[in-house]
Order: C-alpha cells, then sequence, then structure tokens
C-alpha cells in the first residue's frame, strides 16, 4: 500500500515536472530584455525559494534534536533525521541555484560572478551547510547530533539575511520577484503562471526526495541502535 | 538565428542540463545509500539468527 501510494505520487510529480517545463518552455512568452535565456528564471527562483524552506525545516528539526535529546529520545531522533534530511536536500536545491545564477548572469550581465550581498551570502549559506553535512559524514561520538543540531541553527539564521540582502543593500541581483517595491513582480499572467507550476512542481519533487531521504535516515538509525545492541552483547 | 540567440539558447539548455544532473546525481546517491543500508540489515539478521 505505502509503495503504491509512493509509486502514485511520483506519478503526479513526473506529471507536474513535464507541465511545469511545458509552461516555462513553450508557453511563457520571451522577456522583452532578456528574452530566451530569461527562462532559467522558471527553475532557478522557484528552487531558490524552496531552499529557504527546506533550511527551514531542517532548523525546526535540529530545535527538536536539542529540545528533546534528554527527555524524549525517540522524538529528537525523528527531529533529528528531518534535520539530516532537509539540509541534505537544501544543499542540493542551493547547488541548483549556484550553477543556475551564473549561467544566467553571464548572459544578462557579461559576468559569471560577482561578490555582490545576495550572491555572497547564498554562497556562505551554502558552504555553512556543506560544513553542516561534512560535520555528520566525518564526526564520530556522542556529541556529534548535537555540534551538528547547533551548526544546523547558526546556518538557518543565514536565510534571513540572503532573503534581505537584496532589499537591505543595493546589489547587482535583480530585485525581489515577490516583496518588493510596486514596481516588482511578475505582470505577464503567462509568465506568472509558468512559474507557479514551476514552483509547484519543484515543491512536489523536493517532498518526495526529502519524504525518501527521511525514511533512509530513520532506517540508518535502526540499524545504528541494532548494531550498538549486537556489539553490547558481545562485551557481555 | 544570429549569435545571441543562440548563446541564449545555448546557455538556457545549458542551465535545464545542470538541474537535472544535480536532482538525478542526489536522487542516484540515495538509490546507492539505500543498497548499503539494505545490505547492513541482511547482515544484522544473519547475526541475530
Amino acid at each position: 500500500m505505502k509503495k503504491l501510494a509512493i509509486g502514485l505520487y511520483a506519478a503526479v510529480v513526473a506529471a507536474l515536472m513535464v507541465w511545469g517545463f511545458y509552461q516555462a518552455i513553450y508557453v511563457a512568452p520571451d522577456e522583452a530584455t532578456m528574452h530566451e535565456v530569461q527562462r532559467i528564471f522558471y527553475y532557478h527562483v522557484p528552487i531558490a525559494m524552496l531552499c529557504f524552506l527546506f533550511f527551514a525545516i531542517s532548523l525546526l528539526g535540529s530545535i527538536a534534536y536539542l529540545a528533546w535529546r534528554r527527555s524524549r529520545p525517540s522524538l529528537a531522533n525523528a527531529g533529528d533525521a528531518w534535520a539530516l534530511s532537509a539540509a541534505e536536500v537544501g544543499v542540493v536545491y542551493c547547488t541548483v541555484v549556484l550553477v543556475t545564477g551564473p549561467l544566467w548572469g553571464r548572459r544578462a550581465w557579461g559576468i559569471w560572478w560577482t561578490w555582490d550581498w545576495r550572491l555572497t551570502t547564498t554562497l556562505v549559506l551554502w558552504l555553512i551547510y556543506v560544513s553542516y553535512l561534512l560535520l555528520r559524514r566525518f564526526a564520530a561520538g556522542p556529541q556529534m547530533q548535537t555540534l551538528a543540531a547547533v551548526l544546523g541553527i547558526f546556518g538557518a539564521l543565514d536565510v534571513p539575511i540572503v532573503y534581505m540582502s537584496n532589499r537591505w543593500w543595493r546589489t547587482q541581483h535583480p530585485a525581489p520577484v515577490f516583496g518588493g517595491d510596486a514596481d516588482s513582480g511578475i505582470k505577464d499572467p503567462t509568465m506568472l503562471a509558468a512559474f507557479g507550476w514551476n514552483v509547484l512542481a519543484w515543491f512536489a519533487w523536493g517532498a518526495l526526495i526529502l519524504l525518501l531521504r527521511y525514511q533512509l535516515e530513520r532506517r540508518h538509525q535502526k540499524n545504528a541502535a541494532l548494531e550498538a545492541q549486537e556489539a553490547l552483547k558481545s562485551l557481555v | 538565428m544570429d549569435t545571441r540567440a543562440v548563446l541564449d539558447h545555448e546557455f538556457t539548455v545549458a542551465a535545464y542540463v545542470a538541474v537535472w544532473v544535480i536532482q538525478l546525481g542526489y536522487v542516484a546517491f540515495l538509490v546507492a545509500k539505500w543498497r548499503a543500508e539494505k545490505s547492513v540489515e541482511r547482515q544484522n539478521a544473519g547475526h541475530s539468527r
């Protein structure tokens, strides 16, 4: 039953992906100044928005782990699994943002990269969560999860700075698509629809890989606990 | 098609290919990890018997 539900959901995600792609490439009109290269926007912006969501889930998981690690260890472990899974998916999404952004920038600005506030804070966010994943991968011992949770919370502090960077400071990066001044936003309804479909498709895809990663981490925790029990039995 | 349009098209395609290489690369990593956990489970089941 569970496998069937996952299969059905994966089919819906695939359909949304195809529809989002069709909308972005064939339905939305060419933008007046940037022409075809502006279509990168339909992947770049939704994925950037969703990367914030995954880091927010990681933050909540880290807080849950720190809050319950002594009083309710099973809930704390679930929180830790959410924190790790969401950080991993967030890093994947952030990597996409950092790769597609320079490809767009090269055509729009004539340069691959500039040390502007939005770009730099996004790179710092990516580096913090890559260091979180390296800590999870290579550190050992009872304090590892606690240290990782603290780093996860620290890393999430950069998310509002990234979000506000092109509001607080003058940047080369374009103005915010939503929540900026009166002139910001997508005016063309076809472009808005293409953008909306891609947000939905990438959200559905992200939720699918996040759930799969969470299940995998829970399985890993179960196996690690069993191995620890076996090791204790062999000592007695 | 002028050079600008060709380059725009190539950069757009490159960006979409990069998106899917990264996403599917991550899925491949998940599959490898899933197989590794399965193998650990089989070993644990062997020990407990």
